[in-house]
């Protein structure tokens, strides 16, 4: 029997399982909610010992949808999201409403059940699930602000979907299959190609479609920001990396990636906003990885995708903390929190250093890998570009977040540590991010190709040690000379600017005039009508079709009813 | 102001002293091992150390230049 239930959850496809429980999360009372939350969460887990193959098929309306998928390159994803998930309900252990927790088990579900997906199809539904359950996270901040952040999120996210599912019937007219596997550009599906490449692109943040992710992130709550940081670019990543693996136009897209949001980073006040520039960044190094395409490049992206989730969240979560714990996250208000939060500051630095790649950190073991095979290349200008980008990381990453909110002048806030469970989860991630630093043996274990990678040998520790040590001395040169530049309460326009700003000033005339052809043109039609009914009316003056309503509906019905006598006159 | 202030600016002058001390054997070990790199650039001596830092100022230079073009008043998008 038990065997039987075994059989049947662990055919199902991850994931599915914690979408299902989410539906009772809201009548499930506030602690033994996080314990049924993190018990979906290990049973979705316990089907991926299920190992590599195919486990699930659905045939439906003549289409055979691959719902459960695992290989060498699901794995390591599906592991950290399930990781990710469960660091959320921990972090968010406090909050006793149930609609975020709702949203962000079925969010996570979705994701990871997309990791799985074997068809285009069945990835396109997991996919679209994503957008419609994270968009409640930003929403749950209650603000104007946010709801109108979350609206543009949904409408970009459903057009990644729209996009990939074009796609995907483009390429399935031409070749006949739906099958998720590695595509190239230039073939008779060229059309649909590029539809999945630019679908892929807006979750995984490329240059210029990357403006929801700076938009939609900071305005979700504590809690939202961090569920959101790790899965949809992350599952974008992973369906790069599965799809267009050594596509070399992705090494120029991430290498861009890697170096634009830093400027950003530099000179934005919202220190969750500097986080999801930053992430912006770090997608970049995963981008260019894929775009290189060699086993180590591979496993770089991978690694990479792994460790930045933990340290990701990490850095979200003490940003978070401080969030609930004073109100603001704006730089130009902080300052001085080492005090009254010490444990989230150690934390905050752990994240900080991770990644930033200080070597003992996770961040180092996984970014080394992309940087190797980026020298294999012999893409020299590349190269330089992603060394600069680290640099970039270690200044609104490594130092800007937690100097603006832990150090920089006295604080001005009466405050304490964050609540317990936001604790607990910070521990666990920073231990990680450690642990990984030190051992990246498990690390390397999972990665979808055998790994002979020696990341600390003397000469690799003291080059990247001198890059960030006198990059920090930079900084604090600039800072003791008071050439760093202040904070300053603002926006920083980004590339959301073109459909907030641009569009609408552009689009309101258009639509104008668009509305004035339309109602001259009903107009028009209305006047026909009136027309038409006078001359009904004058034909028609007897007292049973008289120019009343009921006359009008007698005349309609007659000319059916005689329309119809035509109609049986043919047939018969 | 306070003593805290002083705290604050104690625990800044420490940060520099330790960074210093760092920096200065990140150099000295330069000519002790063979530091080599993955592009034939990164093995000029302490490339590393002053690409990081020549990287930092431009990145913190353009970013003061991008405020003069991009940055808005904080409450820009909520006309």
């Amino acid at each position: 029997m038990s065997e039987s239930i075994s059989f049947a959850i662990s055919s199902w496809p991850p994931g599915l399982v914690m979408i299902l429980a989410a539906f009772a999360v809201p009548w499930i009372p506030h602690i033994v909610r996080q314990a049924w939350m993190l018990g979906a969460i290990a049973l979705s887990a316990w089907g991926l010992t299920n190992g590599a193959g195919i486990h699930a098929v659905w045939q439906v309306l003549g289409l055979e949808l691959v719902l459960y998928r695992a290989d060498n390159l699901t794995f390591p994803f599906a592991l950290i999201f399930h990781i990710a998930a469960a660091l959320n309900v921990i972090y968010s252990w406090h909050d006793r409403k149930w609609s975020e927790h709702t949203a962000s088990l079925s969010y996570a579900g979705a994701a990871i059940a997309a990791l799985h997906a074997g068809d285009l199809v069945t990835l396109f539904i997991w996919w679209e699930m994503t957008a419609v359950t994270s968009v409640f996270l930003i929403l749950a901040s209650g603000t104007e602000r946010s709801r109108r952040a979350a609206m543009r999120y949904l409408l970009v996210q459903v057009l990644s979907g729209v996009l990939l599912l074009a796609g995907a019937a483009v390429i399935a007219g031409h070749t006949g299959s739906l099958a998720f596997e590695r595509m190239t550009f230039g073939g008779p599906d060229n059309l649909g190609v590029w539809l999945v490449f630019i679908a892929f692109g807006i979750k995984a943040a490329f240059p210029f479609l990357n403006g929801w992710l700076q938009d939609a992130y900071p305005e979700a709550t504590a809690t939202g920001t961090v569920a959101l940081s790790a899965f949809t670019t992350k599952l974008a990543i992973y369906a790069l990396a599965r799809g267009f693996a050594g596509t070399e136009m992705l090494i120029w897209i991430g290498a861009a990636m890697t170096a634009l949001p830093v400027f950003f980073a530099v000179i934005e006040n919202d220190l969750r906003r500097v986080l999801a520039f930053s992430l912006n960044n770090q997608l970049g190094f995963m981008v260019v990885a894929v775009g290189i395409g060699t086993e180590l490049a591979l496993n770089g992206a991978v690694a990479h995708a792994f460790v930045h989730i933990l340290y990701k969240a990490l850095l979200f979560m003490s940003m978070g903390a401080v969030l609930h714990q004073v109100g603001t996250i704006k730089a130009s208000e902080l300052g001085g929190l080492y005090r009254q939060m010490p444990f989230t500051m150690v934390c905050c630095i752990i994240g900080a250093m991770s990644i930033s790649a200080f070597p003992l950190f996770s961040g180092f073991v996984a970014k080394s890998l992309t940087m190797s095979a980026l020298g294999d290349t012999g893409l020299v200008w590349v190269y330089l570009v992603l060394l600069f980008a680290s640099a970039g990381v270690l200044e609104h990453s490594g130092i800007k977040i937690p100097y603006f909110a832990f150090f920089a002048h006295e604080s001005k806030f009466e405050t304490g540590e964050a609540p317990i469970g936001m604790r607990v989860a910070m521990g666990i991630a920073a231990l990680l991010c450690v642990a990984i630093g030190v051992f990246p043996g498990p690390l390397y274990s999972i990665l979808p190709y055998a790994v002979d990678y020696h990341p600390y040998d003397a000469s690799h520790v003291v080059g990247q040690l001198q890059l960030l040590i006198f990059a920090m001395l930079a900084f604090v040169f600039l800072v003791r000379m008071k050439w760093y530049p202040p904070e300053i309460p603002s926006v920083v326009l980004n590339s959301d600017w073109f459909y907030r700003r641009l569009a609408p000033a552009l689009g309101r005339p258009l639509l104008g005039f668009v509305m004035m052809v339309w109602t001259r043109f009903i107009r028009v039609i209305v006047w026909y009508r009136d027309q038409f009914w006078a001359i009904a009316d004058k034909i028609m003056h007897a007292p049973i079709t008289g120019p009343t309503v009921p006359g009008r509906a007698v005349t309609i019905q007659a000319a059916l009813l005689a329309l119809l006598l035509v109609i049986g006159y043919f047939l018969a | 102001m306070t003593s805290s202030h002083s705290a604050l600016q104690r625990l800044g002058s420490r940060f520099t002293l330790v960074l210093v001390i760092v920096a200065v054997s990140l150099v000295i070990l330069e000519f002790v091992i063979h530091r080599h790199g993955e592009i034939a650039a990164e093995d000029f001596p302490i490339f590393p150390a002053i690409y990081g830092f020549l990287a930092f100022l431009f990145i913190v230079q353009v970013g003061k230049w991008l405020r003069l073009l991009i940055m808005r008043r904080e409450d820009y998008y909520d006309e």
